[in-house]
């Protein structure tokens, strides 16, 4: 079995610097996703991995090989590309048979492999088909079938479902995770589509602007981001996300915000980081940590968006627009006065200056580590 | 309607004259070539000839050396091509995937060579063949081509692989091709169009050269057909018109099947590297 490292690997391209000192310790048969938005590093980190970039510095190992300086076809990882890369002078067939045949696999055997892997994604009646006459989709479903049917230490997927339709995205995503579960494979996916990160991976490394900024499993992720940056990225409908003073009063925690005065619990943040006169913080609230309550703060309701099973209602708030989730039985009207409190015990609190989580939950280091459960 | 079909008409008699009018020194030669010679200064001259006659082909090709020439060119432009594409293949694509200092420059100085005129070429290139101890073969008139045709030959293919999506030949590595391997699988299939457009323009750089034949070879084993017909032919007191035309005529052949056969790939070929590049 195959874990994946990255120790300290910086990568720059001339003077823009892509990667910024990344660790990364994939265990053995892990589902992992880069998580980030465009341009943050996602396929630089998987094309060094795969041997086609070479790391500014840094190890990258495979297993417990040390892979820097292997050619990419030794180090036994299949790749799905972000642009496919069909070979358009291939039919699909010839294309997904492609590294059976540099591998040496018997001409019966992949001819056998190949029509598994294309009846797993449904493309058994386009074998013959050149890569220019498929829909996009079709595309990605070859690519995908190039990397299915081999047997390799680990798989990078670069966005492998990007361009499916919602139903059979959904269908794919399943069978990956079944896949998955089946072979145990390590496996790395790049994705900027965070329901997929959260629904599929073991843990997710979030990237933005070459800096790994959390690698946790995704609840950990949801409930405790470390930085501002993690709590925007994460979640629909984004966390509210509030700028205000943070003062220590006595045995009190209080939060002002532009008319907005909050007392949060006194064991919310760590103690050494409040400074007297009090620190300029941005806290944060989930959508459904917004409660609706009959004697809470005074709010009106802005808009209201039912989705069916339940609805985002926006509020106003003083002079904010906080956003908050409702059950599908609760009717409310634009312009309706309501109540309002916050779940005190899901509130996240981050310095203003640099987004760094104060909660008291998180201990100063304890960032990317792993939480327990080394294999 | 009625307008609609004049201008029909009259577009298709200009485009007619126009093929006429540039064809018709190809068809005048061929008409020629199979008179007899009695017909040849005839005046008004007769545009079909009286009577066609073989014998001009006959004659160059039982009891000349035509054929000597014809093999010599054959080798010499075969040759040339074989050596132009491998070498310019390898440059282009080292041109547009590594990166390395003064790539840019190198790929515009390769341009550069052109603006000597050829003729300026000659005599350093025929001391320099002379010292090489090459003189007066066929192997001096292919790397004299080659020196000629290969800027250009890069120039062409670099446009061509540029085309070419850099993931491809990373896909193949990592499906577990060497560098070689992706380059033989799946970067000269793609180059395909533009390796047989700077094969065809090579073969007829060679094949129609004369002034470096004239220049570097004395030797009448080693002329081509251009240099070998013309001295045979052709002398300050006496021009064999009709030999002449029939040797032209069988010079032209295999340029025209080499066109015929490829020129679909030809102006894809030309067309591609002209956007891109
Ligand atoms: N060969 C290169 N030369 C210069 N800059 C590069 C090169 N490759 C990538 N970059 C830069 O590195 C950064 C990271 O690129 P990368 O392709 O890894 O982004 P990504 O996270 O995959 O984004 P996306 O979600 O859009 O695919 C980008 O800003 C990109 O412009
Ligand atoms: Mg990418």
């Amino acid at each position: 079995m195959t874990k994946v490292t990255f120790e300290r690997v910086h990568k720059a391209f001339g003077a823009f610097v892509a990667l910024e000192e990344l660790d990364l310790a994939i265990r053995s048969g892990e589902f992992v996703s880069l998580l980030g938005p465009s341009g943050c590093g996602k396929t630089t980190t998987l094309r060094m991995l795969a041997g086609l970039e070479q790391p500014t510095r840094g190890t990258i190992s495979v297993g417990d090989r040390v892979v820097n300086e292997l050619p990419p076809a030794e180090r036994d990882l299949a790749m799905v590309f972000q642009s496919y890369a069909l070979y358009p002078h291939m039919t699909v067939a010839q294309n997904i048979e492609y590294p059976l045949r540099k591998r040496g696999v018997a001409r019966a055997v992949r001819r056998e492999q190949v029509l598994r892997a294309a009846a797993q994604l449904q493309l058994e009646a386009l074998l013959d088909r050149k890569p220019r006459q498929l829909s996009g989709g079709q595309q990605q479903r070859v690519a995908l079938g190039r990397a299915l049917v081999r047997n390799p230490a680990a798989f990078l997927l670069d966005e492998p479902l990007s361009n499916l339709d919602a139903k059979l995205r959904a269908h794919m995503r399943a069978e990956l995770i079944e896949l998955h579960q089946r072979i145990g494979k390590t496996m790395i996916y790049v994705t900027h589509d965070q329901l997929e990160a959260m629904t599929m991976s073991d843990r997710i490394a979030v990237l933005d602007q070459g800096r790994l900024q959390q690698f946790d499993t995704p609840l950990e992720i949801y409930n405790r981001p470390v930085s501002l940056f993690v709590a925007g990225f994460i979640g629909t409908p984004a966390m509210n996300l509030v700028k205000g003073t943070l003062k220590a009063d006595g045995n009190r925690l209080v939060f002002d915000a532009g008319g907005l005065s909050l007392e949060l619990p006194p064991a919310l943040v760590r103690r050494d980081v409040l400074r007297e006169g009090g620190i300029a913080v941005v806290l944060g609230v989930r959508p459904e940590d917004v409660l609706l309550a009959t004697d809470g703060e005074r709010a009106t309701v802005k808009v209201v968006e039912p989705t069916g099973h339940e609805s985002i209602v926006f509020f106003d708030l003083m002079d904010h627009t906080v956003v908050g989730r409702v059950g599908p039985d609760v009717r409310l009207a634009a312009g309706e006065p309501v109540g309002l409190t916050l779940n005190a015990a899901k509130l996240h609190v981050f310095a203003a200056e640099d987004g760094r989580r104060l909660n008291a939950d998180l201990q100063p280091p304890a960032t990317q580590a792993a939480p327990s459960l080394v294999a | 309607m009625r307008r609609f079909g004049w201008s029909r008409i009259l577009f298709n008699l200009l485009a007619w004259a126009i093929v006429f009018v540039v064809s018709f020194p190809l068809l005048w030669t061929i008409v020629t070539s199979l008179k007899p010679q009695t017909e040849l200064f005839l005046i008004p001259p007769s545009l079909l000839p009286g009577e066609v006659t073989f014998e001009h082909y006959a004659k160059l090709l039982l009891e000349t050396r035509f054929l000597a020439y014809f093999s010599n060119s054959v080798v010499v432009s075969v040759a040339t091509t074989v050596l132009v594409v491998a070498v310019a293949v390898l440059g282009a694509h080292s041109l547009v995937r590594f990166a390395y200092p003064g790539r840019e420059r190198l790929a515009q100085l390769v341009l550069f060579t052109y603006l000597l005129p050829s003729v300026v070429l000659i005599i350093p290139l025929y001391l320099l063949l002379v010292r090489m101890g090459i003189a007066n073969t066929l192997f001096s008139l292919v790397v004299a081509y080659t020196t000629f045709a290969l800027p250009f030959a890069v120039w062409l293919l670099r446009s061509f692989m540029a085309g070419i999506p850099q993931d491809l030949e990373a896909a193949a590595m990592v499906d577990g091709a060497s560098r070689m391997g992706a380059f033989f699988d799946v970067i000269l299939p793609q180059a395909l169009p533009g390796i047989i457009s700077t094969a065809v323009f090579t073969f007829i750089l060679a094949w129609n050269e004369y002034l470096f034949a004239l220049v570097l070879v004395n030797q009448d084993s080693s002329r081509t057909l251009t240099t070998g017909v013309i001295t045979m032919l052709v002398t300050s007191f006496h021009i064999e018109w009709s030999m002449l035309m029939a040797a032209s005529v069988m010079m032209s052949v295999p340029v025209i099947v080499v066109f015929a056969f490829l020129q679909k790939h030809l102006t894809r070929g030309f067309g591609a590297g002209a956007v891109k590049g």
